[in-house]
């Protein structure tokens, strides 16, 4: 994964940073470094999008779920009961 | 979580301030305003965990009996979120996936980094972009199943890091783990999926034409 340009931070050390720069999980600095890389890049600004829509993906296939109403009910029921012990 | 619930701690929490035991009443009264707004997303995560409502409904149910039981030596304040993840977690490790021997039940840690690679090189060539472009075609039903395939350890990660949107370090509370370890699994959870998705992808539209894919993690769906 390298685009054969020379670059300030390896693309080895970008892309294994990538999941922590797009979760927001990385300090001020190193985003710095990240962001800069990604616009001198394709490659690694591919890998970037890439990892973007899987992380979409998964938010969409999962994002809408809800508990039945009577699971609201029934777990209530539950520790109030043993409350009352 | 082994403070007292009447120790004052940092102060921050606004129910309890005072030091003055709490009774079962009142104690039941603070867990039911702060726990129950959690069901939603602990029968989600239950759900994807089970991929079986019935299941999913006993698990939280089960969570939730166990995190009232346990409530009194939980720490005011602190991130009740996380503990209940947590808690489910482990309730479901330690019961019901043990009681049903699921076949997804490898821990990443089981997983070596030369199979790992395997997975991650199979996409070696063509175009990421139109790569992008063929995974935002493809179905949740296909999601799910591909997070299924994932090891438990990957999957967690990603699911609580992306559905969720918890913090790296509220994920390591939950899993029990280094922050790093979070981080490694969310980002190698990502990647495998993508490449299985990728597969998906190319079986559905011939994306690239770049060989035959091999099938070992994708669960048979070519």
């Amino acid at each position: 994964m390298s685009c054969g340009k020379p670059h300030a931070s390896p693309c080895t050390e970008v892309v294994a940073s990538i999941s922590a720069y797009i979760d927001g999980e990385v300090t001020a600095e190193q985003y710095q470094v990240i962001a800069v890389h990604l616009s001198e890049c394709p490659p690694c600004f591919d890998e970037e999008q890439a990892h973007r829509v899987v992380k979409g993906l998964v938010v969409r296939a999962y994002g809408r779920t809800r508990a039945p109403a009577t699971l609201h009910a029934r777990v209530r029921a539950t520790f109030r009961s043993v409350d009352g012990q | 979580m082994s403070a007292q619930v009447d120790d004052p701690g940092t102060g921050a929490d606004s129910k309890k301030t005072e030091s003055a035991p709490v009774s079962d009443a009142e104690l039941a009264a603070i867990f039911e305003s702060e726990a129950m707004g959690y069901l939603d997303q602990l029968y989600g995560k239950a759900l994807q965990m089970t991929r079986n409502p019935a299941d999913a409904e006993d698990l939280v149910q089960e969570t939730y009996t166990k995190a009232f039981a346990a409530f009194r030596s939980f720490e005011q304040g602190t991130n009740l979120r996380a503990w209940l993840f947590r808690i489910l977690r482990n309730t479901y490790i330690n019961s019901y996936r043990k009681a049903q021997r699921q076949p997804h039940s490898t821990s990443a840690d089981e997983l070596s980094d030369t199979q790992l690679l395997d997975v991650e090189s199979r996409n070696p060539g063509g175009s990421r972009s139109a790569e992008s472009e063929a995974l935002e075609r493809i179905g949740d039903p296909q999601i799910i199943e591909a997070m299924g395939s994932l090891p438990e350890d990957f999957r967690t990660a990603v699911y609580l890091a992306d559905v969720e949107g918890f913090s790296y370090k509220e994920i390591a509370e939950i899993m029990e783990t280094p922050v790093g370890t979070v981080m490694s699994r969310v980002h190698r959870g990502r990647k495998s999926l993508r490449s299985l998705l990728a597969d998906y992808a190319r079986a559905d539209t011939e994306l690239d034409g770049d060989g035959p894919a091999s099938d070992e993690a994708a669960g048979g769906e070519l």
